[in-house]
């Protein structure tokens, strides 16, 4: 079409990639363009950085165990056991992954604004004039999502491997940072960043209001935890066993079960269960979403 | 293997830069030497080809939305043709903004077709390039600057970023590029709604009320650029309130109450359709015995604070027939018929509904 409006830039518009790729670059200059990522990064790296040292200081605890709080003998097995090279791979692996456990909230959060503040600011009508293919623009956004999952991990481990050889150094103690159960940890981890990003984006994606689908994001984290209790309570009522392994369900406590070297907690189910379980609430969040934003009006 | 894992996280990250990056790049290159675009030019007066003419006719066929129940847009069958301004009015709740909306594909009908060139707007190739909508004054993110609000229309698009300095300075905004949104007035928050509908250079402009919040210049402004717009031959469709505005602006009205067509045509016909042509306000306190001495042809009706209306009696006659009667006139006004009339006539009773 002729430009009406003449205009240097459309009459040198070329080919730019498919609409997939466009839209992606469009939600990284969104992120970049606000400052609400920019404030979550900085967010991480000071959690990420309070995390490394207060785990710092709960490993030395292990490796010194302080005279009086526990007997010598007791004191001289929990070091040894500390200090064991299993005991070392799984210290390396903790530091490795330092924070993780609240990390991933702001994988999570920032998941939910990546498609919430779409609606918050009301530009979510721009976008889908933009570009009416409402599965594609989700596509992007889980693909921004999941990028800033990656992104923050990547950042986290950063962090941490600057710190960690040192740490081990000063204690006295060494440990390959390319073994086998650090690799693990780290590469879970990152599953979990990536799958936490996802999550959050498929919640804001169903369920539109940012202050809601924060309050929710968070509840559920948390809550997840609260299945624990629950699940325990029952069991000392009904003495089933498999309420013990039960508290999987909850989607944080999939997330540690998938990460952690060794049962997460007593009974706990293999890691890939907590994977799968992850994933599962991830990908049904997001199917849900897609479906709801394809059938919804834009008002 | 954490060491390889950590290449392959930051190669992608690396791609993924490169990716957003590159397009950036090459609108910079493809830009160079291009200038900022439309520096001072006036809107050129280019006429479309025949053939782009059919592809901006808008047909709205049957149209019907419900809500719960409740028919927002009920049975709405209108056509929008290119090379002129069409007015959209209604009162408050009439179905305006969720047709539009329909036209968008924002909002699913529950029965009835909406086209541009006999295309829905979701099955449209590039639909950015060939209809621009301006649909809420605040559809931006506050932190946002302008130029960013618009780069990120054009990134989605598919369309060099360069184009975003370009319609800022067609609507008068270069020197507020940079200003984050949340400083925006709202006569600016409207201009970078129409800086973002004509990013694609589109055949086509759908406004939902632009001239909310501008001030008179800004008015005068919105009003030479939609009918510029239309002398190149573009379709133009704008919603509005302000009916003495549109009086001046619109070719074509589209009038719409409580979701229904009320009245389509030129400007002219529709106030032509009125059931008077010219009546006469009448301040008078012996109105009865004015009205006894009237010919036959003359109907009186009061006007409800204590005036009268006369039809079928210019004012000469009833200045005579007065004098005849010895009936004393404190006021004669002389009324044609305008577009608030005509509005006020065409949807009276069906403003409250909703």
């Amino acid at each position: 079409m002729t430009a009406l409006l003449d205009s240097a830039a459309l009459d040198q518009a070329g080919d730019t990639g498919t609409t997939l790729a466009r839209l992606l670059r469009a939600e990284f200059m969104k992120l970049r363009t606000t400052s609400a990522g920019w404030l979550f990064l900085i967010g991480f790296i000071m959690f990420t950085a309070l995390a490394l040292t207060l785990n710092g200081f709960g490993n030395h605890s292990l490796l010194y165990p302080q005279q009086g709080l526990v007997s010598p003998a007791q004191a001289l097995a929990q070091a040894a056991h500390a200090r064991s090279p299993a005991g070392v791979a799984v210290m390396a692996a903790s530091m490795m992954t330092s924070g993780q456990q609240f990390g991933v909230l702001f994988a999570l959060l920032l998941g939910v604004v990546v498609v919430t503040s779409e609606f918050a600011n009301q530009t979510a009508a721009v976008t889908f004039v933009t570009v009416p293919r409402r599965t594609t623009v989700i596509w992007a956004k889980v693909a921004a999502a999941a990028c800033c999952g990656a992104l923050f991990w990547l950042v986290g481990t950063v962090i941490a491997a600057v710190a960690t050889p040192p740490f081990l150094y000063s204690q006295h103690v060494s440990a390959s940072l390319a073994g086998w159960t650090v690799a693990r940890s780290v590469t879970l981890n990152l599953l979990a960043f990536v799958a936490w990003g996802v999550f959050g984006l498929g919640l804001g994606a169903v369920l539109r209001s940012q202050m809601a689908s924060v309050v929710a994001a968070l509840v559920v984290y948390a809550g997840s935890f609260g299945t624990m209790v629950v699940f325990n309570a029952l069991y000392n009522l009904f003495h089933q066993g498999w309420m013990l392994g039960a508290p999987v369900i909850g989607p944080a406590v999939a997330s540690e079960v998938m990460i952690t070297s060794g049962p997460a907690f007593p009974y706990a189910p293999p890691g890939w269960v907590g994977g799968v379980i992850l994933i599962g609430y991830t990908v049904a969040l997001v199917a849900g979403g897609v479906v709801l934003t394809r059938r919804r009006d834009v008002i | 293997m954490v060491v390889l894992l950590a290449v392959v996280v930051i190669g992608g990250l690396v791609w993924l830069v490169r990716l957003y990056r590159g397009g950036t790049r090459t609108d910079r290159a493809r830009t160079d030497g291009a200038g900022p675009g439309l520096p001072g030019r006036p809107l050129g007066g280019k006429r479309v080809a025949p053939a782009l003419m059919s592809q901006g006719r808008i047909d709205v066929r049957g149209l019907t939305k419900e809500y719960r129940g409740v028919r927002a847009v009920d049975d709405l069958s209108f056509t929008v043709e290119p090379g002129r301004v069409t007015g959209f009015l209604g009162p408050n709740g009439a179905g305006k903004t969720t047709t539009l909306r329909m036209l968008l594909d924002l909002v699913e009908p529950t029965a009835g077709t909406a086209t541009i060139g006999g295309v829905r707007y979701a099955d449209l190739d590039q639909p950015i390039r060939r209809v621009g909508a301006v649909l809420e004054a605040g559809a931006a993110h506050k932190d946002r600057t302008g130029r960013d609000h618009l780069r990120i229309v054009c990134q989605s698009a598919g369309i060099p970023l360069a184009r975003a300095d370009e319609v800022l300075g067609l609507v008068g905004l270069g020197a507020a590029a940079n200003r984050t949104f949340r400083g925006y007035s709202l006569g600016m928050r409207q201009r970078l709604g129409v800086a973002a509908a004509l990013v694609g250079d589109p055949q086509v402009l759908i406004l939902d009320e632009p001239a909310n919040g501008l001030d008179p210049e800004g008015i005068r402004w919105m009003r030479d650029l939609l009918r510029t717009l239309a002398a190149q031959g573009r379709t133009v469709l704008v919603s509005s309130h302000l009916l003495g505005e549109m009086a001046q602006l619109a070719d074509d009205l589209v009038i719409v109450a409580a979701g229904r067509l009320a009245a389509q045509g030129t400007v002219a016909s529709v106030i032509g359709s009125m059931t008077w042509q010219s009546r006469t306000l009448v301040r008078a306190p012996e109105l009865e015995k004015l009205a006894a001495v009237l010919g036959g042809d003359a109907v009186v009706t009061p006007s409800g604070d204590g005036d009268a209306y006369i039809t079928g009696a210019d004012a000469v006659a009833i200045g005579d027939a007065a004098l005849r009667a010895g009936v004393v006139i404190h006021q004669l006004v002389t009324q044609l018929p305008d577009l608030e009339a005509a509005f006020l006539e065409l949807t009276a009773g069906k403003a409250a509904i909703r």
